[in-house]
Order: C-alpha cells, then sequence, then structure tokens
C-alpha cells in the first residue's frame, strides 16, 4: 500500500478538524462564531429584559453582532483565498446535505414562529402586555436557533454520513 | 425494517488501477475527495450520474462497481 492511500486510511479513522473539507470547517467556524455573537447579544438583552422599546444598549448590541456576523463573512471570503484556503466547488453531497439543513432549519424557525404567535394571543386573552421588546427578541432567537440548526444538521450528515 | 444497501468496490478498484488516490479519482469524477470517502465507507449513496462516471473512470460496467442489497423483506 502506498503512503498516499495509508494516509487516506488514518485520515477515514481521524475525521478531526484538520481532515474537514474547507466547506466542513467554514460550517464548524459559522457555527462557533453564531453561537459566540448571538450569545454576547443575548446575555446584554437580559440585562434590558424589563425594557418596553427596543432601543439604547440593545439596539446597539444587535446592531453589532449583526455587522460583526457579516463582517467576518466577508473577511473570510477576503481572506481564505491569499491564505492558500480555496473555497471547494460544492458537489451534489454538498448540496444534498445543504438542502436538508434548509428543511430542518425551516422546521425550527416554523415552530419558533408558532410558539411566539401562540404566546402573544394567550398573553392577549390573559391581558399580559407583550412588549415589542420581547417580541422582537423571540423572533430574534428562534432566526438564531434555526441557523444553529442548520449548521448542526450540516455537521451530523457530514460527519454521520447520508445514505 | 432493514434498509436497502448500495455497496462498492472503489477501493478494490482504485487499488487494481495503480492505487489511484481518492484526490485522484475526484477529480476525475468531478466531485470533492470527502464524497468519494463518504461513498467508498457506505455513507452516501451518489446519483446514477456519479454512479456512472465512476464505472467509466475505471473502465467497468456499473454492476462491478455498485451492487444493490436487497432488505429481507424484498428479498423474501
Amino acid at each position: 500500500m502506498s503512503t498516499s492511500n495509508a494516509a487516506e486510511e488514518s485520515a477515514m479513522k481521524l475525521r478531526g478538524y484538520s481532515s474537514m473539507s474547507n466547506l466542513e470547517k467554514r460550517t464548524v467556524n459559522f457555527l462557533i462564531l453564531t453561537l459566540v455573537i448571538y450569545g454576547f447579544y443575548f446575555a446584554r438583552v437580559r440585562r434590558n429584559a424589563g425594557q418596553s422599546q427596543f432601543a439604547g444598549e440593545a439596539l446597539q448590541a444587535l446592531i453589532v453582532a449583526v455587522v460583526a456576523i457579516i463582517g467576518i463573512e466577508i473577511l473570510y471570503r477576503l481572506v481564505a483565498p491569499p491564505a492558500g484556503v480555496q473555497p471547494e466547488a460544492k458537489d451534489e453531497r454538498d448540496s444534498l446535505i445543504e438542502l436538508k439543513a434548509y428543511r430542518n432549519a425551516y422546521f425550527a424557525y416554523g415552530t419558533g414562529a408558532f410558539l411566539v404567535i401562540s404566546a402573544v394571543i394567550a398573553a392577549g386573552l390573559a391581558h399580559i402586555s407583550v412588549t415589542p421588546f420581547l417580541m422582537v427578541n423571540l423572533v430574534l432567537l428562534f432566526m438564531v436557533v434555526a441557523e444553529v440548526v442548520k449548521f448542526v444538521t450540516q455537521l451530523l450528515y457530514y460527519t454521520g454520513g447520508l445514505k | 425494517m432493514s434498509r436497502a444497501r448500495i455497496r462498492n468496490h472503489i477501493r478494490r478498484l482504485r487499488f487494481d488501477r495503480s492505487e489511484m488516490t481518492q484526490q485522484e479519482l475526484a477529480e476525475k469524477v468531478g466531485v470533492t475527495r470527502q464524497t468519494v470517502i463518504a461513498i467508498e465507507g457506505d455513507k452516501y449513496s451518489p446519483s446514477l450520474e456519479v454512479a456512472f462516471r465512476i464505472a467509466r473512470v475505471f473502465g467497468v460496467p456499473l454492476e462491478e462497481v455498485f451492487q444493490y442489497e436487497a432488505p429481507d423483506s424484498e428479498a423474501a
């Protein structure tokens, strides 16, 4: 058996970060990034939970979170090719995994939207006021949950296989 | 109910062809190396098009590369 084939054998056994494709690495990186940035954002939001309007510190934190995600995405695309990390072309397996990931993310977001709507109706029936601040953040929370579900689904299919 | 499986002999065929690497096969077929790894490890069943392209790279009929194993319920 040649050295390259022996290396392939061990790569198959050790599916660590270094043996991942660039698409898989990107998924891991953006999963961590999403958790860190929105974790930071929701931690700040908790401090202003009693607030009725979406303003001040929370609005500032939201802008920082959104700009950070977009900025890092742009930076990733600009820095990766010069650093020798060529973005891999997607093949049919990547596209299929992405489709399944979007399906699960849609289901997560749909469930979240249903829960938020149910909560608002229930609160209305019970004469409890739901502030716009709370509603916006609940919707945002389920958007982030859907994003995390998408990344996790992709990683599960990449590592566990797609039959 | 047991699931149908598609087995393959890609690894043996690669070794028979001067130990062709997964990367070389991936380039000839037009997929990523990770997809070749997944197909070899029975973790992904490729589309018909990719299956035919793999068979063409090795110069053998499709049945020599992939075998369909029917589930028990179907075989009975």
